[in-house]
C-alpha cells in the first residue's frame, strides 16, 4: 500500500514538473505555426527589414524594423539608467549600510518589484511625460526617453535584489584578505567583491533586460506609439509588445494581420529566450564555483 | 634586541565583554613570537588588533596603546598600517584571479610598482621567498583556486611578501594543512625570520616549540607567561602553562 502511495505521489510530482515544460513547448509551437504561415505569405526578410508597419492599408506592409528599433532603443536606454544605479545600490545595501537599515531597504526594493506596470505607466504619464516635454522643449513628452526612464524603474528591483544576493555571497574572507593587504574599502569592493560577484551581477542584468523587453503596459502609455523609425531618443516609438497588445483586438482571426502579430510574438519570444538563457548560463557558473 | 612592537595595557572587548585584559608585551625585531592557549584565550583577538582587522567589527572596542617602532598604530592610517603589518589567515584565501594577479594585486594598489618588468621581478622574488616558485612558475596565469591547500597558503605568504611588510601575523596558518605542507610553511617561516618580525598564533603547541624564539601563553584573556621557547617548554614557571603544554587541559 505504502509503495502505491509512493508511486502515485511520485507521478503527481513528475506531472507538475513536466507541465511547465509542456506549456513552454506548446506556446512555442503555437507561435511558430501562426508565425511560419505568415512568413510563407509575406517573407521573413521583408518582415524583419521592412521599414513600414501599415497593417491595415490597401497594400498592407508588415515591416517590423521600426518596432525592433523602438524596442531596442527603449531597452538599451533603460539599461543605461538601471544597470549602474542598480549595481551601486546593491553594493550600498550589501556592503555599506548598517544591518537594520539594510533589511528595510531590501524589502522596499522588493516591494518596488510588486508595483503593477500599469501603475508605473500611469504615474509616468502624469508626472514624467509633461516634465520631459518642458525640460527638453519638444512637441511631446511621449518619447523613447521617457519610456526608458520608467522601464529602468521596473528593471531596477530585479537587478538590485539579484546582484545584492550575488555580492553578499562573496565569502567574507576575500574582503578580509584584500583589506589585510592594505587595500582600501573601495578598492576591495571594486576589484575583489564586484569581480567575484560578476557572474551573478550579469545574470541580474540579463533578467532585468528580460523584464524590460517583455514589458507592455507601461511602454504603451508612455512611448507615444508611433511606428516610425525614430531619429533620436526624444521621439515617440512603438515597441513590439505594444503593437501586439493594441492591435490584436482589431484583427480578423486567421487573417494576415493576425498572423503577423503572432510572427512578432515569435520574434519577441526568441529574444527573451536568448536573454534568459544567457542569464541562466551565468547563474549556473556562479553556483559551480 | 630592538623592540618592534610595544603593547601597553591593551584591553579588548566585544559587546562590552572583555576578551583580552590589560595586556603588555614587547615583540622584538626578527623574532618569531608564538602565542599559544586554548580557545577563547584572546590570542586571535590580539593578532587582529595588531593590524586593526577588528576595526571592521562594530561590536569591538579597545583601550590601551600599541606602538610600531614609535608610532601608535591606532593613530595610523589603516591602509598604511596594513602595508607594514601583513596578515596570514587560517584559511588560505587566494583572490579569485590568477596566481600572478594575486601577488601583483597589492603592490599595484599601493602604487609600489610602475613598470611591467618590475612586476615580473616582484612576482618571481615573492614566490621564491615563499618557496612556491618551482611548483608554479610554468602556470602563473592559471587560476589560484586550482592550487592545493598548502600551495594556496604559501601563495598567500608570497602575496604578503610582495608588499614587503615589517611584521607578518600568522593566524593558525597550518590548521587546515597536512603535515608535509605544514613543514613547508614552517620552513619558509624560519627563512623569513631573517628579514621580518613574525607573530604566530597557533593551536599546535609542537609547532610553537619548533619555530618560535619566544612563546607566550594566553588563558582567558590574560597573558599567563612569556619566555624563551626552550625555557618555557622545559621549565615553565606557572603550573597552568605546564598543564597546557603537556596536554592536561585545553
Amino acid at each position: 500500500m505504502r509503495k502505491i502511495i509512493d508511486n502515485v505521489i511520485e507521478a503527481v510530482i513528475f506531472m507538475c514538473g513536466i507541465l511547465s515544460i509542456v506549456f513552454v513547448v506548446l506556446i512555442f509551437g503555437f507561435l511558430f505555426k501562426e508565425g511560419f504561415s505568415f512568413f510563407k505569405d509575406f517573407g521573413i526578410i521583408k518582415f524583419i527589414t521592412g521599414q513600414f508597419w501599415y497593417p491595415t492599408s490597401d497594400t498592407a506592409s508588415f515591416g517590423i524594423l521600426p518596432l525592433i528599433i523602438g524596442s531596442v532603443l527603449v531597452t538599451v536606454g533603460a539599461c543605461i539608467i538601471a544597470v549602474p544605479i542598480g549595481i551601486m545600490s546593491a553594493l550600498y545595501i550589501s556592503e555599506i549600510v548598517p544591518k537594520g537599515v539594510r533589511d528595510v531597504l531590501k524589502s522596499l526594493v522588493e516591494l518596488m518589484a510588486a508595483i503593477p506596470s500599469i501603475v508605473i505607466g500611469f504615474v509616468g504619464m502624469v508626472t514624467l511625460v509633461p516634465f520631459v516635454r518642458t525640460l527638453f522643449d519638444i512637441p511631446t513628452g511621449l518619447t523613447a526617453f521617457s519610456g526608458s526612464i520608467m522601464l529602468a524603474f521596473m528593471a531596477m528591483p530585479t537587478i538590485v535584489t539579484i546582484s545584492e544576493d550575488a555580492i553578499r555571497s562573496v565569502p567574507w574572507q576575500y574582503k578580509e584578505g584584500a583589506l589585510a593587504l592594505g587595500a582600501t574599502e573601495w578598492q576591495t569592493m571594486r576589484r575583489i567583491v564586484l569581480k567575484a560577484a560578476m557572474p551573478g551581477i550579469i545574470a541580474a542584468i540579463m533578467l532585468g533586460i528580460g523584464r524590460v523587453i517583455g514589458e507592455t503596459m507601461a511602454v504603451m502609455m508612455i512611448t507615444g506609439n508611433s511606428a516610425r523609425i525614430p531619429h533620436s531618443i526624444f521621439e515617440p516609438v512603438r515597441t513590439m509588445t505594444a503593437v501586439i497588445a493594441s492591435e490584436m483586438g482589431e484583427t480578423v482571426s486567421g487573417g494576415i494581420h493576425y498572423r503577423a502579430l503572432f510572427a512578432i510574438a515569435l520574434v519577441l519570444f526568441i529574444v527573451t529566450f536568448i536573454v534568459n538563457f544567457i542569464a541562466d548560463l551565468f547563474l549556473g557558473k556562479n553556483k559551480n564555483k | 634586541m630592538v623592540d618592534k612592537i610595544k603593547v601597553k595595557d591593551l584591553s579588548c572587548y566585544y559587546n562590552k565583554k572583555c576578551v583580552l585584559e590589560s595586556l603588555s608585551i614587547n615583540i622584538a625585531q626578527n623574532e618569531i613570537l608564538s602565542i599559544i592557549g586554548p580557545a577563547n584565550s584572546g590570542k586571535t583577538t590580539f593578532l587582529r588588533t595588531l593590524n586593526r582587522m577588528n576595526d571592521l567589527d562594530v561590536t569591538y572596542s579597545r583601550t590601551g596603546k600599541v606602538y610600531l617602532v614609535g608610532d601608535n598604530i591606532f593613530d595610523m592610517n589603516m591602509e598604511n598600517l596594513r602595508k607594514r603589518i601583513g596578515m596570514l589567515f587560517a584559511m588560505p584565501i587566494p583572490l579569485p584571479v590568477s596566481i600572478y594577479e594575486n601577488i601583483i594585486y597589492a603592490p599595484k594598489r599601493l602604487g609600489l610598482i610602475s613598470k611591467k618588468s618590475e612586476q615580473d621581478a616582484i612576482v618571481e622574488q615573492a614566490l621564491k621567498d615563499a618557496s612556491l616558485w618551482n611548483e608554479v612558475k610554468d602556470r602563473l596565469s592559471s587560476s589560484a583556486m586550482k592550487l592545493s591547500g598548502g600551495q594556496q597558503q604559501r601563495l598567500c605568504i608570497a602575496r604578503i611578501l610582495a608588499i614587503n611588510p615589517e611584521v607578518i601575523l600568522f593566524d593558525e596558518p597550518c590548521s587546515g594543512l597536512d603535515p608535509i605542507s605544514t613543514a613547508k610553511v614552517e620552513e619558509s617561516m624560519i627563512e623569513l625570520k631573517q628579514r621580518y618580525t613574525i607573530v604566530l598564533v597557533t593551536n599546535n603547541v609542537k609547532q610553537a616549540s619548533r619555530v618560535s624564539s619566544r612563546t607566550a601563553f594566553f588563558l582567558m584573556g590574560k597573558l599567563v607567561e612569556i619566555d624563551k621557547t626552550d625555557r618555557l617548554f622545559v621549565s615553565p614557571k606557572e603550573k597552568r602553562t605546564e598543564d597546557y603544554i603537556t596536554g592536561r587541559f585545553g
